[in-house]
């Protein structure tokens, strides 16, 4: 049964129709007429709202908050009915009948919340003026409850924090001594460009941007499937950011590159790899019913558009009105109309020249080549093993057993081949059919590199007329479920904000519909209230590892409220007035004394009593290196890490149980080298995460992820302690600095970009004194070390 | 949130918050849940149909039938498969059980039987996750998750919920069976394998003179001391600190509780570990029991995946299966007796969904197919009441009629046997507060204590 299923049932069933006659046959004896007891009439649903001398019967949607409930259940004293109990099954059903009411909807243009919320933001200045904007409106409230900011973190502590912020590295020794050498003041603004034009801030910042998206190279559920083409969005992304690419164009890319038509859009191919981004979610492609599939990618796509771009957790209104947000069914699959002739394709796309478009051809041919010489060479070995067969067991050509061998070499590995095949254990057989299934793999793993070089897109594109009749009509779904069609919508934008559920006028698109660009422009449109407030928010949680509203894809109601409004309103006006550009906000945000705030306060007791998850940002938070961070910098550290831009995934080494266990695909690790590059261009398959990164909380690839969790377990430990990642690099670090003058001052220099202390000295030497083992161990503390692992 | 995060082990509190974190007073401390990948097939187990005797061979007219599981497969003409395997009474309460499964049978008195669990997909990736979380997509806390989320870990040197698949054929989506979906990634079950190096990365280097890694460690501790001192206002780093501590103490503690070679010669003949048809699931299940003796709050083994999954040949298929499985589980409810742990342990047997009363008519040897409608699971120990029974379905077994439960009842109870109300343990997640039983569930009383 589907969700939406269960929750019509309930109402009928169950619904508030049924609450009035239950409670009038059980308590109606008391609780009725014009001398009820208490002051409480069962007679009506409206008596019950309005209730007794104790409030209202009963809370929508809440049974275990309604009164009514806490008398029944002793709860609340004297317990219900007096002197009596009520039959089995009735307070269950009474419970049932509440929680299957609708909440209290919000009135959205009463509530404060929605009225800021809903209104474009303006760039009012703050009350104290400043340099620095940001630091008036942050100041100013930190006054109002007799406090001030930070002082400014030392150089160093600056330079590691901007490093990480921005390009997910730490500095080099060099860049540490230069900087905190250089007499200039304008040195930390000068550190902040060099580093936002460094082309691995994209790799960083697209990193965050592909969690929001739910990206992966393969389908999820059972078969989980690659998507060989995925990566060329990903190096779209990846481009965006170190291009600087006006936001509301990334966004409008996104939704309708193929139907965009402004000047400033990108290369074609580009536009249509962006698409990507509509085709994400998790696919299941054994699905039983298509029709269904269809539906949920549709409401895939309108959740996510929803909670990336407009910080509204719009599918939650997919079966039933918004519980907490001024958004009804009705304007969910309005917003899913604008999607109703979209359907996934992978698009002919020739690669951009900074795809590298000669190196894809050859390589592609490179493995189409090798792939048939390992299908010539299985065929001949096929053959082999058929001779053999026929030799050895004496049958004839037509024998049942020799059909059914020959069936079983398609068993998926020779693991399960001696399950099926007792035959294989046997030495005359053992080496031939090792060396068929090792061609075998060959082929495969030739196939599966050469589709990955193919010139396609991962992308959508609209069934519309003239290649079909017309788009598919649009129904409210009651429940969410395709078996019950309500009233039929046309697509139309968000009527919380537009004040009415007109349907949008759907601009010409040439041999596309035109309604996904109709959505792309008002979502980009400077008059959106959600658009640059969300996106500022995003960028201000990454620099403070919280956001000023920080649930980063939940603006609405139920999410926590802004910190400082008007500073966010401000940043969000500040942004459009800067053309959408993120680079801007990033020299914005860093250059403010906000964040250059040292993360310890001088009244550091006092300020945490009074606000002790530092709300109002009197000093930096600390934040805790994420998992891709974290493991190339252990990578960029000992020198080995690989600094190839794009291109195909890199596959990473599993256990060999673990690849056994694999029963729709076969596991082929990429060289080591092609290993040793950042973790964004290791494949994301959905069913097999890196387990490094998994223990330190990277997403799971399914479901857009706005701020990722740090915890802190044991699992962690063992994996910087004991796994092969930190064992292998501490012990090329050591290579690295054994050869230096003062090979433990190398190393914390490197690890670290400081000097190590008298005593810090002292303790590496008893390592090092052991000689190569004895550096690798220091090494590998180094890794481990709090100071290594927390930004300050 | 309202819930604090817990670390397991990360400070004395663990006890404490054990206490704190129950909603009512549990029944059970601990839970095993024995997930029978592919579907065990109802009719030839637990639910006789003597009906199908009958009907034997003949087609079946599914044309009434809107809905099936597997559309592919009904499209063609079907026949009734009568059970191969013979039933027989079993225990105080008489149970009826078939002769796939005569260990288990000997425990007829410590079942509480559920002949009418309904699901949702015909699928086995979405029926897993179903199984496993509640729901037939991705993305959402496995039940292990939940359980761990609500309670802690009663042990400070042991993972909380642990997982353990058969690695010849691991759960489809692998990980994410046990994942912990939006919950944070704490509460994920970690996978110990029966292999040499039950967790990932436990064993220090065996490359590192051993004394060099005793001088590692001190200097690791001395240098992060250092830098807390000037910086005690982050918790974290002192939690960072202990989580080491941890991670040390796990490195004897682990290969000790899962030592299996100190056992007793007969426990490990009970289980089967000396025959190579039980060892596998046998060696899981003697592991499930000392993890939980050990304070471990839910571990989960698994079959192979699809391993019940009698499509082409049910006598072959379920014997093979019952073989690996049927005397490691009446092992280890008898190993949980004798200890004294049944009555605080809850042990669940289920798969994902049940099978079909009838076959392809064009299918030789007869199989049964997926069958979401009904299927028969039980629970044992941790406060069900053992010998009961609740449930019926119509007379082919082909869909329950009466007193009709879903998985999502069987993961409600199973919350509430472990002291926690399904409706309030909760979680904030994608603009609302989050439940396993989100799509609904009910304790099923008619099987408690």
């Amino acid at each position: 049964m589907r969700p939406g299923i269960l929750l019509i049932l309930s109402s009928t069933l169950w619904g508030q129709d049924l609450l009035v006659p239950l409670l009038k046959e059980q308590c109606g004896a008391c609780h009725s007429g014009a001398r009820a007891q208490g002051g409480l009439s069962v007679d009506s649903l409206e008596a019950l709202r309005q209730g007794g001398k104790h409030g209202p019967a009963f809370t929508p949607g809440v049974s275990g908050q309604s009164l009514l409930v806490q008398y029944l259940t002793g709860e609340k004293t004297p317990q219900m009915p007096l002197g009596g109990s009520l039959p089995p099954g009735v307070l269950e059903k009474l419970r049932a009948a509440i929680d299957a009411m609708p909440t209290a909807p919000a009135t959205a243009r009463r509530d404060p919340h929605f009225e800021w919320l809903l209104r474009t933001p303006k760039a009012n200045l703050p009350p104290t003026p400043g340099p620095n904007p940001i630091d008036g409106f942050v100041s100013s409230k930190l006054a109002k409850q007799g406090m001030r900011m930070a002082p400014e973190a030392p150089r160093r502590t600056l330079l590691r924090r901007i490093s990480f912020d921005l390009i997910g590295l730490p500095p080099t020794p060099e860049e540490m001594r230069a900087f905190e050498a250089d007499p200039d003041p304008k040195a930390y603004e000068r550190a902040i460009d060099r580093l936002l034009a460094d082309p691995r801030y994209g790799e960083r910042w697209g990193r965050h941007w592909l969690d929001l998206v739910r990206y992966a190279e393969s389908d999820g559920f059972a078969i989980d499937g690659e998507r060989p083409s995925a990566w060329r969005y990903r190096d779209y992304v990846i481009r965006a950011f170190n291009r600087d690419k006006p936001y509301n164009l990334f966004v409008q890319e996104q939704i309708a590159g193929d139907e965009y038509r402004g000047k400033d859009a990108s290369p074609p191919g580009d536009r249509l790899v962006a698409l990507g981004f509509l085709r994400f979610a998790p696919w299941e492609a054994d699905a039983n019913s298509k029709k269904q599939l269809r539906q949920d990618l549709l409401n895939d796509i309108t959740g996510t558009v929803g909670s990336v771009f407009l910080g509204m957790t719009t599918g939650c209104a997919q079966c039933h009105d918004h519980k907490y947000d001024p958004i009804p069914t009705k304007d969910y699959y309005r917003l899913q109309a604008f999607f109703a002739g979209t359907a996934t394709a992978d698009l002919p796309v020739a690669f951009d020249e900074v795809e590298r478009p000669r190196e894809r051809r050859q390589r592609m041919r490179q493995h189409e080549d090798a792939a048939e010489a390992a299908q010539t060479a299985l065929d001949l070995q096929r053959e082999e093993l058929k001779k053999r067969y026929i030799a050895l067991m004496k049958v004839g050509p037509d024998d049942d057993g020799l059909k059914k061998f020959l069936a079983r070499l398609n068993t998926r590995n020779l693991f399960f081949l001696e399950q099926d095949l007792p035959l294989v254990k046997e030495p005359e057989w053992r080496e031939p059919l090792r060396a068929y299934f090792a061609t075998r793999d060959t082929m495969q793993r030739e196939q599966e590199l050469a589709r990955r070089h193919q010139a396609l897109a991962y992308a959508v594109r609209d069934v519309a007329p003239p290649a079909a009749p017309d788009v598919p009509d649009t129904y409210i779904l009651a429940g969410g479920d395709l078996a019950a069609r309500g009233e039929k919508v046309e697509p139309g934008f968000l009527s919380c904000v537009t004040g009415s559920s007109a349907a949008a006028e759907i601009p010409f698109a040439g041999g596309s519909n035109g309604r996904r660009l109709a959505l792309a422009e008002w979502i980009a449109s400077p008059k959106n209230p959600f658009t640059a407030r969300v996106m500022v928010n995003r960028l201000w949680q990454r620099h403070w590892g919280e956001g000023i509203v920080r649930t980063p894809s939940d603006f609405g109601k139920n999410g926590e409220a802004p910190s400082h409004p008007e500073l966010l309103d401000w940043l969000a006006a500040e942004f459009v007035a800067k053309g959408w550009s993120v680079k801007a906000m990033h020299r914005l945000m860093l250059t403010s004394a906000a964040y250059k705030q040292a993360s310890v306060h001088p009244e550091q007791t006092a300020y945490a009593a009074n606000d002790p998850t530092n709300r109002l940002l009197w000093r930096m938070n600390w934040q805790r290196l994420d998992a891709e961070a974290l493991r190339d910098s252990i990578l960029a550290i000992s020198g080995r890490l690989n600094p190839a831009m794009g291109g195909p995934p890199a596959l990473f080494n599993v256990p060999d149980d673990v690849a056994q266990g694999f029963e729709f695909f076969k596991w082929f690790p990429s060289p080591e080298e092609e290993q040793r590059r950042r973790s964004v261009y290791l494949i994301q398959r959905r069913s097999v995460l890196l387990p490094m990164a998994e223990t330190f909380d990277a997403p799971n690839l399914s479901t857009s992820c706005a701020r990722r969790q740090t915890t802190i377990v044991a699992p962690q430990a063992l994996t910087l302690l004991n796994g092969s990642l930190t064992r292998t690099e501490a012990s090329h670090l050591a290579e690295r600095a054994i050869g230096t003058a003062d090979p433990v001052g190398e190393m914390f220099w490197r690890a670290l970009g400081r000097a190590p202390s008298a005593a810090e000295r002292t303790q590496g030497q008893t390592l090092a004194a052991q000689g190569k083992p004895g550096l690798a161990s220091l090494a590998t503390v180094l890794f481990n070390l709090n100071e290594f692992l927390y930004v300050e | 949130m309202d819930r604090r995060h817990f670390l397991f082990g990360l400070s004395g509190a663990a006890l404490s918050h054990l206490e704190a974190g129950t909603h009512h007073p549990a029944k059970a401390d601990a839970c095993i849940f024995l997930a029978m990948l592919g579907g065990v097939s109802q009719i030839d187990t637990f639910d006789p149909k003597p009906k199908l005797a009958e009907l034997n061979g003949k087609i079946m007219d599914w044309s009434k039938e809107k809905k099936t599981d597997q559309p592919n497969l009904f499209a063609k003409p079907r026949k009734f498969v009568a059970s191969p395997f013979r039933f027989q009474k079993y225990g105080q309460c008489g149970r009826e059980i078939s002769e796939l499964l005569p260990e288990t049978a000997k425990w007829a008195d410590e079942l509480a039987v559920c002949r009418s669990v309904q699901s949702d997909n015909g699928n086995h990736p979405a029926a897993v996750f179903q199984m496993n979380t509640g729901f037939i997509i991705p993305g959402n806390p496995s039940m292990g998750a939940w359980v761990t989320y609500g309670l802690g870990s009663a042990n400070q040197n042991l993972p909380a919920f642990v997982a353990m698949p058969d690695f010849r054929s691991i759960p489809f989506s692998g990980a994410q069976q046990w994942g912990s979906g939006y919950l944070p990634a704490e509460y994920q079950g970690t996978v110990l394998r029966a292999a040499s190096e039950p967790i990932r990365d436990l064993a220090s280097p065996n490359d590192v003179d051993a004394k060099l890694l005793a001088a590692e460690r001190d200097v690791l501790r001395t240098m992060n001391g250092a830098y807390g001192a000037h910086r005690a206002d982050n918790p974290d780093l002192r939690a960072r600190m202990d989580s080491y501590e941890l991670a040390y103490r796990m490195q004897t503690e682990v290969p000790r509780v899962l030592s299996i070679d100190a056992e007793p010669e007969k426990v490990k003949e009970a289980y089967g570990l000396n025959d190579p048809v039980t060892a596998s699931f046998g060696r899981r299940c003697l592991m499930a029991r000392k993890l939980v003796e050990a304070g471990v709050r839910f571990v989960e083994v698994f079959t192979p995946s699809q391993s019940w999954d009698a499509h082409g040949d049910i006598r072959k298929n379920h014997e093979k299966n019952a073989r690996e499985t049927d005397k490691p589980i009446a092992a280890l409810l008898a190993d949980l007796k004798q200890r004294g742990m049944l009555p605080r342990t809850l042990v669940v047997y289920m798969g994902e969904f049940g099978r079909t009363p009838d076959t392809p008519a064009e299918q030789e040897t007869p199989g049964r197919d997926h069958n979401t409608r009904c299927q028969s699971m039980w629970f044992a120990g941790g406060g069900m009441k053992g010998g009961s029974m609740i449930g019926t379905t119509d007379e082919i077994g082909h869909k329950a009629v009466e007193n009709i439960y879903h998985m999502h009842d069987v993961h409600a109870t199973i919350l509430h046997q472990m002291g926690l109300n399904d409706l309030r343990l909760t979680y904030y997640f994608g603009g609302r507060n989050r439940r396993l039983t989100d799509l609904g569930g009910r304790v099923i009383k008619e099987l408690q204590a």
